[in-house]
C-alpha cells in the first residue's frame, strides 16, 4: 500500500508577538485533501499561514512543506504553492495583462495561456485596472494567479469572506474543479463554517493560538453530538463524554464527544448530529470557561 | 526577481511620462536659453551692463550661464530618481502579501529594488547626456566634457539619495516615505555642512551680518562656494560615482537586514 505523504507538516511550532501567542501548533495535511483551519478572528489562523508560507520565522518548531524543511528552501518551495488572500495585494491600477507580465517573469511554471482562459472563464477583463474590481472579482483574479503556476498546494486565508452567497459557491466549485488531480492539496483558513462541511476532508480548530481539536472531518461530526436534558439529569452524565455544557431551550445542551457511547449509555435522552459550528461553538466556550476559572 | 523589476516599472509609470514631460521641457528650455545667451535678450542685456560699466563687478556671467544650465541638467534626474513613489505604491495596494509569497528571497526581492533604481538612473543620466550633447554642439558655454562630469555627478548624488532613501523606507515601514524622503535629504545637507563648516559659517555670516564681504573685491562667497563646487563635481565626478557605489553597497547591505527583521510587515 502506497504511503500517505504529508504536503504540510507542523511540529511544535510556536511564535510569540507578546501580547499574541501561536502556541506548540502541530498539523499534518496529507497529499490531496482539503485542510480547513478554523477558528474565531485573531485565533492564529493566519499567524499560522504566515509560518507554513516563511513570511515569518517560528520561535520554536520545525515545518515541512512537500517533505522538505522550509528554513533550507523555503522561496523555492513556494514556486509549488498558490496562494490568496482575504484582500487582493496587487496595485490598484494594474491590469490582467500586467500581472500577467510580472508574473511570468516571477514563476517559472507560470503559463500565460493558462491564466488568461482563467480570466475568460471567470469573466475578468483583461485590459480592466483591478482596482475597478468588485470584491468578488477581485478574488477570482487571485485565484486565477494562484492556479496559473501549477501549484501543488494551495493556501487561502479567508478567501470566501465578504462574498455572497452565489460567488461564494462559483469559488468553492473552482476548488472542487482544482481538487480533481489527485496530487493537489488545499488548506483553507476560514470562519465560514459552511463552506468547510461541503470542502474539507481534515479540520483544525484553532483558538487563542493552541488547537483545541483536530482530525478528519466525517470522523469529527460522527463522533461528536448534541445532547439534550434537563438540568437535573446533567450530573446524571458522564464527565468524560462532556465537552461543554450550554443552556437550551428546553433545558440544557451538552456537546458530547462519543456518540455512540452516548446513545448506548443514555437511550432515553435525545441526541442529534452536531454541525461543525456547533463543535466549534461549544469549544471555543469550554477554552473561554477553562480561561476565566484559571483567572 | 525581473518580475519585481518590471512591476516596480509599472507602479514608477506615470513618473515616466513627468519624465519624458520634463526632458523634453528642459530640452526646449536649455536651447532657449542658450540661444537667448548668444543672440537674444540676455546677450542684449550682458551688452547694456557692459556699456554701463557693471560687468565683472566681483562675477561673471558666464559662470551664472554655466549654473543655470547645470541647474536645468539635473532635473531629468531629480525627476526620474525617486524611488520612494514605489514604497507608497506598494503599501497601499498591501503588495507585501503577494511579493512575501513569490519564490524569492528577501535578498533577491530588496535587490529587484535597487536595480530598478539603477535602471531607472541609468535612463536620466543617458537621456541627460543626450541632450548635453546636442546643446554643446550648438553653444560653447560648457563643453560636453563639462557637461558629462556634472550629469555624472548629479547621478550619483541621486543615487546616495536613493540609497538613503530606501533603507529608511525599509525601516520606516509603509505610509513613511515623506518623513524618509525629508530625513534623507537632510542628513545628506548635514553632511555637506560639516564637511564645508568654516566655508558655511562663513556664507551664513556674510548673508546675515552685512554686504560689505559679499560685494567686495573678491566677489560674493556663496557665488565662490557654488562655482567652486561646480568645478569640483564636473573634475572629479570620480570620486562621487566611487562614493554612491559604496554607499548603494552598503545600503543594500543594511536593506537585506532590515527586511529580513521586519519580515511579514515590509
Amino acid at each position: 500500500m502506497e504511503e500517505i505523504r504529508n504536503v504540510i507538516e507542523m511540529k511544535n511550532v510556536t511564535k510569540d508577538y507578546g501580547d499574541f501567542k501561536l502556541d506548540n501548533i502541530s498539523i499534518s495535511v496529507p497529499e490531496g485533501s482539503v485542510c480547513g483551519l478554523i477558528g474565531q478572528n485573531g485565533a492564529g489562523k493566519t499567524t499560522t499561514i504566515k509560518l507554513l508560507l516563511d513570511v515569518v520565522g517560528a520561535d520554536q518548531g520545525e515545518i515541512f512543506l512537500f517533505g522538505e524543511a522550509i528554513k533550507k528552501g523555503s522561496a523555492k518551495l513556494r514556486e509549488e504553492i498558490g496562494v490568496v488572500f482575504d484582500d487582493m495585494g496587487f496595485h490598484e491600477f494594474m491590469t490582467g495583462k500586467d500581472i500577467n507580465i510580472m508574473m511570468k517573469n516571477v514563476y517559472h511554471n507560470w503559463e500565460e495561456s493558462v491564466f488568461f482562459d482563467y480570466l475568460k472563464k471567470f469573466s475578468l477583463p483583461v485590459k480592466k485596472k483591478c482596482g475597478d474590481f468588485s470584491r468578488g472579482m477581485r478574488m477570482k483574479l487571485q485565484i486565477a494567479v494562484a492556479l496559473s503556476h501549477h501549484a501543488r498546494l494551495l493556501v487561502m486565508d479567508e478567501p470566501t469572506s465578504g462574498l455572497d452567497p452565489i460567488v461564494r459557491n462559483e469559488i468553492l466549485q473552482i476548488f472542487r474543479e482544482y481538487m480533481v488531480e489527485e496530487d493537489h492539496t488545499i488548506l483553507l483558513s476560514t470562519h465560514i463554517i459552511s463552506d468547510l462541511e461541503k470542502l474539507a476532508d481534515e479540520i483544525v480548530f484553532i483558538n487563542g493560538g493552541r488547537i483545541i481539536l483536530s482530525g478528519n472531518k466525517d470522523e469529527i461530526l460522527e463522533t461528536h453530538g448534541r445532547l439534550k436534558c434537563k438540568k437535573e439529569e446533567v450530573d446524571q452524565i458522564d464527565r468524560s463524554l462532556i465537552v461543554n455544557i450550554q443552556p437550551g431551550i428546553f433545558g440544557m445542551e451538552l456537546l458530547v464527544n462519543d456518540r455512540k457511547a452516548c446513545q448506548k449509555r443514555y437511550p432515553d435522552l435525545v441526541l442529534d448530529q452536531a454541525s461543525l459550528e456547533d463543535i466549534m461553538l461549544f469549544y471555543v466556550n469550554q477554552k473561554e470557561e477553562a480561561d476565566a476559572e484559571r483567572r | 526577481m525581473k518580475g519585481l523589476i518590471l512591476k516596480d516599472l509599472i507602479c514608477l509609470r506615470k513618473q515616466l511620462i513627468v519624465f519624458t514631460y520634463v526632458v523634453v521641457s528642459v530640452f526646449v528650455i536649455a536651447v532657449m536659453f542658450v540661444c537667448s545667451v548668444q543672440y537674444g535678450n540676455i546677450a542684449l542685456s550682458e551688452r547694456k551692463m557692459l556699456a554701463d560699466g557693471l560687468y565683472g563687478a566681483g562675477f561673471s556671467m558666464t559662470d551664472i550661464y554655466r549654473m543655470i544650465l547645470a541647474l536645468f541638467m539635473l532635473l531629468p534626474i531629480a525627476s526620474i530618481g525617486d524611488m520612494a513613489n514605489v514604497f507608497e505604491a506598494d503599501g497601499k495596494a498591501g503588495f507585501s502579501k503577494v511579493s512575501s509569497v513569490m519564490p524569492l528571497s528577501v535578498g533577491q526581492r530588496v535587490l529587484a529594488r535597487y536595480i530598478t533604481i539603477f535602471v531607472m538612473l541609468v535612463i536620466g543620466v543617458l537621456v541627460d547626456l543626450l541632450i548635453a550633447f546636442v546643446l554643446s554642439l550648438f553653444t560653447d558655454l560648457v563643453s560636453f566634457g563639462d557637461f558629462f562630469g556634472m550629469i555624472l555627478s548629479a547621478g550619483s548624488l541621486m543615487s546616495i539619495y536613493s540609497a538613503i532613501v530606501i533603507i529608511l523606507c525599509f525601516l520606516f515601514g509603509y505610509g513613511k516615505e515623506d518623513r524618509a524622503r525629508i530625513v534623507a535629504l537632510l542628513s545628506m545637507a548635514l553632511v555637506f555642512v560639516l564637511f564645508h563648516l568654516e566655508k558655511t559659517k562663513a556664507i551664513f555670516m556674510d548673508l546675515t551680518m552685512g554686504t560689505e564681504d559679499a560685494e567686495g573685491p573678491d566677489g560674493s562667497l556663496w557665488m565662490d562656494t557654488v562655482n567652486s563646487l561646480i568645478v569640483y563635481i564636473k573634475d572629479r565626478f570620480y570620486l562621487l560615482v566611487l562614493l554612491a557605489i559604496a554607499v548603494i553597497v552598503g545600503s543594500y547591505s543594511l536593506s537585506v537586514v532590515i527586511a529580513q527583521k521586519k519580515r511579514g510587515v515590509v
